[in-house]
């Protein structure tokens, strides 16, 4: 892993207008800023919903994430992750946490979904070193811009429709390693394939 | 064959929030001690971010916020600023605090076995935990299907090096492979077959993970 200065990720922490609204939120419980992130989040989560199935629970999605966006915002580092990241797993954990709840009684829950999904920044003691984290969410919009259509495609459904590569496979007919060697090929130019082997 | 820590489409669909509850469980696990996947599945969840920006927007309501603050000011004041409870780990939710206590059941030579699929309901997967005695050897076997192991507890070697606490391996069928308990401690390992093998009489015990 690469060491960086940190004052880039300052600046690039300030050039991200939503990660200093959840700032405020974060620090001074600021509604107008909150309102600003309902506004911009509110619409994806609500599609996020739909496309995965959650269709006629997508506005209780919606509801249900930003409450706990309200009640973690104190929690909040800029430094350790982009708001709209940490929004994203908000809206990750809030899903599975609904279909679990659908699914069984909470008796018998005896890890909460905090536990197997973690938010970033949360609990973590390390110390704020990830000057990528704040870079890569920029240079990911950056990359799936010259994505051929079909490696999109597939990420596309992995994440909105939360469909397994095997499900993906089946949905477009084509073979589960055609799926995967696009899923490889895409993650490699985002550089998230760092060293799979030998590391 | 996965080795060590887990492979990029694995994490993908650890962090799109696709994988069932024991797989994630041994992923957390493997991340909770691994800063290098832990950075990893960082820039996945970016990507999931990324995704969800990039998708058609669904129109949300004033009323629809106007509800929200309603649940938020119906809460205790001061209640939105806690810090973070102190830490329980997924693992001592699940199996307590000393996991050579367990009521492990004794299985040929060096072998214990516990299934613990209950702790999981509603997943179709059998997740059990292997205990392999300090120095034990376990029978020469292959695997079936797909078998995702963690290492909770000491540490086992084969042909292919040794594995440590908090290493991450998949097996399948092409994996023959004897393992051996090294170090002093016990070896204890945490397994989620997605194909769970359905064996009946005498060969029931023979089910696990270690020896097939
Ligand atoms: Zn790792």
């Amino acid at each position: 892993m690469t060491t960086l200065d940190p004052k880039p990720a300052k600046a690039e922490g300030r050039k991200d207008p939503w990660s200093q609204l959840l700032n405020k939120v974060g620090k001074h419980q600021d509604r107008e800023a909150y309102h600003a992130l309902f506004e911009h989040f509110g619409p994806q989560i609500k599609y996020y919903a739909m496309a995965n199935g959650l269709a006629s629970h997508a506005e209780e999605l919606v509801q249900e994430v930003f409450v706990s966006i309200w009640r973690r915002s104190c929690l909040y580092d800029w430094r350790k992750a982009a708001a709209s990241t940490w929004i994203f797993t908000i809206a990750r954990n809030q899903r599975i946490d609904m279909l679990r709840k659908m699914q069984r009684s909470s008796a018998e829950m005896l890890v909460e979904t905090e536990d197997l999904w973690q938010i970033p920044g949360d609990n973590e003691d390390e110390p704020v070193t990830s000057l990528h984290r704040l870079m890569s969410e920029r240079r990911i919009r950056e990359s799936l811009s010259h994505l051929p259509e079909e490696q999109v495609t597939v990420i596309a459904k992995v994440y909105m429709e939360n469909k397994s590569h095997q499900m993906v496979a089946d949905e477009l007919n084509i073979p589960l390693g055609t799926v995967k060697s696009r899923v490889r090929l895409a993650l490699n130019k985002l550089k998230v394939i760092l060293q799979d082997q030998n590391v | 064959m996965t080795r060590h820590h887990p492979d990029s489409l694995t994490l993908m669909e650890y962090s799109a929030g696709n994988l069932s509850e024991p797989h994630a469980l041994c992923i957390r696990l493997h991340l909770d001690k691994c800063p290098h996947c832990r950075s990893r599945v960082d820039t996945l969840d970016s990507l999931g971010a990324v995704m969800m920006e990039e998708q058609p927007k669904v129109n949300v309501s004033e009323s629809m916020f106007d509800s929200i603050l309603s649940r938020i000011d119906s809460e205790p004041a001061g209640e939105p600023v806690q810090p973070a409870p102190p830490r329980i780990s997924a693992l001592q939710k699940l199996l307590g605090e000393n996991l050579n206590e367990l009521p492990w059941k004794r299985q040929l030579g060096d072998v214990s076995v516990l299934d613990i699929s209950e702790k999981f309901p509603g997943q179709s997967e059998q997740v059990v935990l292997q205990k392999l005695a300090a120095g034990g050897k376990a029978p020469a076997h292959t695997h079936r299907g797909n078998e995702t192991t963690i290492v909770l507890q000491g540490a086992f070697a084969d042909q292919n090096g040794v594995f440590n606490q908090w290493d991450f391996v998949v097996l399948n069928e092409q994996d023959e492979h004897k393992p051996v308990a090294v170090g002093c401690e016990d070896c204890i390992t945490l397994s989620v077959l997605s194909a769970p093998v359905k064996l009946t009489g005498r060969f029931t015990r023979l089910l696990n993970p270690f020896i097939r």
